[in-house]
């Protein structure tokens, strides 16, 4: 193994050489400093201008049959809704899918990159590459830029040699395998769902339901999710998108609007 | 978010011909989590007059005791109900009483006045007082039913008309607020009736 000696060399030749050689070395080493009127605390702000982004919920768990990845479709600036439409559930390849909390255009590079570095893994490699390998190839690159205000909350899921794997990434740097996340700022109303119907064995239509259910229930009490309710299967073929249902729909579904009593009514008086 | 944000609201009050309706949402939230969906936001102060609160809930409840409380003892000294101009203007002064510690609430007030005329004000959260010809809203969808009321409104619409063209309004402007919405709320006052509503709408 070469050993990495990059860090005893030093910037200046110590004895003479020719000046072409040295050209760009003569000067001491210096970086740039930003042009900010805050120089410790400007990398904070550039996080705190991100970080309340986080509106959403997503989720995904691993089954007999695979793994299931539900998510909403809302995209909130503050208190404003500015789409009931945005898809969550990146297709990275037929057989893999991310899932988009956070920053979507953090989410949505950073996803299409790891695309690319698998596609070209299997080229290189002759083979697929694991659902392990991409999630790590994922979470060093988000490692590299941390604390530079990258918002990325993501669940990889996919199927896998060894079957059906999932890992959590996000920017921090941080990187979980586990059978069941839900992530976003209705995570806590998905999970109570998720964890109390949750069970290994089963089938694809009981695990879709129990995926929809969790994302509507997280609708119907996070101010910052809504809209659709979109539901993946990732199985041995790769994934299919199972149903995308409104939840303005499902919440009547599941909750049918009875004729209640009538409290008063008005009646014809008739004419002294 | 700022404290006015702090619980979401939607409120708006229309004009029609002899007419008026006064709609709300009916979340109760605390920040984006949703806490009740069957919040009353608007209450009869008699049976010509209404009022809205929107903002922060605790100051609306707070607020509406006390102009409870102000309107029985008028009710009493005078023998007779308050009209919604002097009512407004008990709103406004109220409100100014707190000026440098203020009611973080934004209130809206319907009515009919003399000869059937109907009468809606909006005051911010000191006191001063708004009078429009058409429509005032408030709450954190506020801007969006500015939007969808100046849009939708004709002037001297009928009962009937005026309740499906202020529904409309408040589930559209409600739909692009994540912190109102979850059903909707509306009376419709004529001189003769009074029509309360409860709208289904997306509740998420």
């Amino acid at each position: 193994m070469k050993l990495d000696t990059t860090g005893l060399e030093s910037a200046l030749p110590l004895f003479g050489a020719n000046c072409q050689m040295v050209d760009g070395f003569t000067a001491a080493p210096a970086f740039e400093l930003p042009t900010t009127l805050d120089f410790d605390g400007f990398q904070k702000e550039a996080i705190q201008m991100v970080k309340p982004a986080k509106g959403t919920t997503t989720l995904a768990f691993i089954f007999k049959e695979g793994v299931m990845v539900a998510a909403d479709s809302r995209a909130s600036m503050g208190g404003y809704i500015s789409s009931q439409s945005v898809k969550k559930i990146i297709e990275i390849n037929p057989y893999m899918l991310g899932t988009m909390a956070g920053g979507a255009a953090d989410c949505q590079f950073w996803h299409r990159n790891l695309g690319i570095k698998c596609r070209l893994h299997e080229l290189a490699n002759k083979r697929r590459i694991s659902v392990t390998g991409a999630s790590k190839l994922l979470a060093n690159i988000l490692y590299s830029y941390r604390g530079m205000g990258l918002s990325v909350g993501t669940m990889i899921a996919g199927w896998d040699e060894t079957g059906p794997g999932l890992y959590y990434v996000d920017s921090e740097g941080g990187r979980l395998k586990g059978p069941r996340f839900s992530v976003g700022s209705g995570s806590p109303y998905a999970y109570g769902v998720l964890d109390s119907g949750y069970r290994y064995d089963m089938s694809i239509e009981e695990a879709a339901e129990l995926a929809r259910r969790a994302i509507y229930h997280a609708t119907f009490r996070d101010g910052a999710s809504g809209g659709v309710a979109s539901v993946y299967h990732v199985g041995p073929n790769g994934w299919k998108k199972l149903s995308g249902d409104d939840v303005g729909e499902l919440h009547y579904k599941y909750y049918p609007v009875t004729p209640s009593t009538v409290e008063q009514e008005m009646v014809e008086v008739s004419a002294a | 978010m700022s404290i006015f944000e702090y619980n979401g609201s939607a409120l708006v009050a229309m004009v029609g011909k002899n007419c008026f309706a006064i709609a709300s949402d009916r979340r109760l939230g605390v920040q984006l989590q949703t806490i009740a969906t069957d919040f009353q936001r608007i209450s009869k102060v008699h049976d010509r007059l209404f009022i809205g609160l929107s903002g922060l809930a605790t100051d609306a409840q707070t607020l509406h005791q006390r102009l409870m409380f102000r309107h029985k003892l008028y009710q009493l000294r005078e023998e007779r109900d308050m009209k919604p101009e002097t009512f407004a203007s008990l709103v406004s002064a109220l409100l100014y009483e707190k000026r440098f510690g203020p009611y973080f609430c934004q209130p809206v007030i319907a009515g009919l006045s003399d000869g059937d005329k109907p009468f809606i004000c909006t005051t911010d959260s000191i006191g001063a007082k708004e009078l429009a010809k058409d429509f005032v809203v408030a709450g954190t969808a506020g801007d969006s039913l500015y939007g969808a009321c100046e849009a939708m409104f004709k002037p001297d619409m009928e009962p009937e008309e005026l309740f499906e063209t202020l529904s409309q309004a408040l589930l559209a402007s409600v739909d692009r607020d994540c912190l109102s919405g979850w059903g909707g709320h509306i009376y419709v006052v004529t001189p003769t009736e009074v029509k309360e509503c409860t709208l289904k709408g997306r509740m998420d």
